[in-house]
């Protein structure tokens, strides 16, 4: 009984995951697609706020390879920015949870900002692309989703009672 | 089931540090040593599902619309559809007339006649959304005899070439992407020249062009088969704006690029008849 709702568990996350993945390719016009949020991200911080014990910094590293996959960049790019980004999600799950939603998304807004840091920083050093504000705007979006992101996920972790 | 208070069993820093030199690791096997190829092949075809999925709803809006368009519109499409036919079907038949005579000139001259080239169409399935690279992916793989390096076009001109390949779908890299660049040569004045890839669908940019140079606003750039990836007389890009800033050891020269790179839907695969790589066309596929 218990071993079927850890496998209930284990597939929702990840039916959630691969989800985000897919709006993260979905082709849309290019003025939408650079304020497109960054969808794997957002899902990753909310399983690691709400079960720390089943999702964590591995995690975060897998998602973060398939979207170098997916989007074709060198590995491990993502997968870097995503690990670290999540490390503070991680460690400090109890606070965050009590956050209202809109200290949520400014924190959001400031873990996405990151991870597009970093990945700038990679790209810069090691394949001299060259600095693109537009790059930073979907922090942005993302922040402006957090709320139903959050709303939506909690809604279906309580549907699935998984704690 | 209770939570239990206590859920770590291997700290954070620790999990932190390994995802980190495994991703270093990653990094500089991809790109220091390009060691990731082969294993790439593999990568793709296991997110491919991923990709199919995504254009799903595209596809399905596409459908709704061609259902719903009335009869009127069909007509009116089909209808100019024909006269661009004709149209096209009148130039071809002075293509093929100028191809007789160019090959006879060919012989004439004792030089290799030019082979005409395989082509396949091919759909776009996924768009990087990834400025930092300007890739899309599509519906054809090596079980269709896709390879790596293989350029593409589209009804106006040059979009990229392939840079990885899975069993049912490819990527390929745009002209306009960072770390793209491609010979090409003016059709006015014949001068060579590089064209390099910025990250803007907008424009492209002409390297190492001398303050001296003939080159004009206007001229269109076709490729010009000297890097042995794109054959020769495809148009690229048309040069929108000349900057002759003498403070800069070069002229700074921008081109647009000729095929709508920012709307690419449907492309044309390339094969050279002569070369070993050919095109698979699964029988199984027409006949099902």
């Amino acid at each position: 009984m218990i071993l079927s709702r850890m496998m209930v568990q284990r597939s929702v996350i990840l039916g959630t995951v691969i989800l985000s993945l897919i709006f993260a390719v979905m082709p849309i016009t290019l003025t939408l697609a650079a304020w497109r949020p960054e969808w794997p991200l957002l899902a990753i911080i909310y399983w690691i706020i709400a079960l720390p014990h089943r999702v964590n910094i591995g995690y975060a590293f897998l998602v973060g390879l398939a979207v170098d996959i997916l989007l074709g960049s060198t590995l491990g790019f993502h997968a870097a920015a995503y690990a670290v980004v999540v490390y503070p999600a991680a460690r400090h799950y109890p606070r965050i949870r009590n956050f209202s939603l809109s200290q949520q998304a400014i924190l959001v807004l400031l873990l996405v900002l990151l991870a597009r840091a970093i990945v700038f920083v990679l790209e810069h050093y090691l394949n001299n692309a060259p600095f693109m504000p537009h790059y930073f705007w979907p922090a942005l979006s993302s922040a402006l989703f957090w709320p139903w992101v959050f709303l939506i996920f909690r809604k279906i972790r309580r549907h699935f009672q998984m704690k | 089931m209770s939570t239990p208070l206590f859920v770590r069993s291997v700290s954070l820093k620790v999990r932190l540090t390994l995802a980190l030199s495994l991703a270093f690791l990653l990094i500089f096997l991809d790109h220091r040593l390009d060691a990731m190829q082969p294993v790439r092949l593999f990568l793709n075809s296991l997110v491919s599902p991923v990709q199919y999925l995504a254009v799903v709803p595209e596809q399905a809006l596409d459908n709704f619309i061609s259902q719903v368009q009335s009869r009127r519109a069909l007509v009116n499409e089909n209808e100019l559809l024909k006269q661009e036919m004709l149209d096209l079907q009148g130039r071809m038949q002075r293509y093929e007339f100028l191809m007789l005579e160019n090959e006879r000139l060919r012989t004439l001259l004792a030089s290799d006649s030019r082979d005409d080239r395989l082509r396949m169409v091919a759909e776009v399935i996924a768009v990087d959304s990834d400025p930092f690279s300007h890739q899309v992916v599509v519906n054809k793989g090596t079980r269709h005899g896709v390879y790596i390096g293989q350029p593409v076009i589209d009804a106006n001109g040059v979009i990229g070439q392939v840079v990885s390949v899975g069993v049912t779908t490819a990527r390929i890299i745009l002209i306009s992407d960072q770390s793209h660049a491609i010979p090409t040569r003016s059709a006015e004045s014949e001068i060579r020249v590089i064209v390099q890839g910025v990250g803007s669908t907008e424009f492209l940019e002409l390297m190492h062009v001398p303050h001296s140079t003939e080159l004009q606003e206007g001229d269109l750039l076709l490729s010009s088969g000297l890097g042995g990836v794109f054959p020769e007389g495809y148009p690229v890009a048309r040069i929108h704006s000349l900057v002759r800033d003498e403070s800069l050891p070069f002229a700074r020269v921008r081109a647009t690029p000729v095929a709508n790179l920012d709307r690419i839907r449907m492309l044309l695969l390339l094969w050279d008849a002569e070369s070993d790589q050919q095109p698979i066309r699964p029988e199984q596929e027409e006949t099902e």
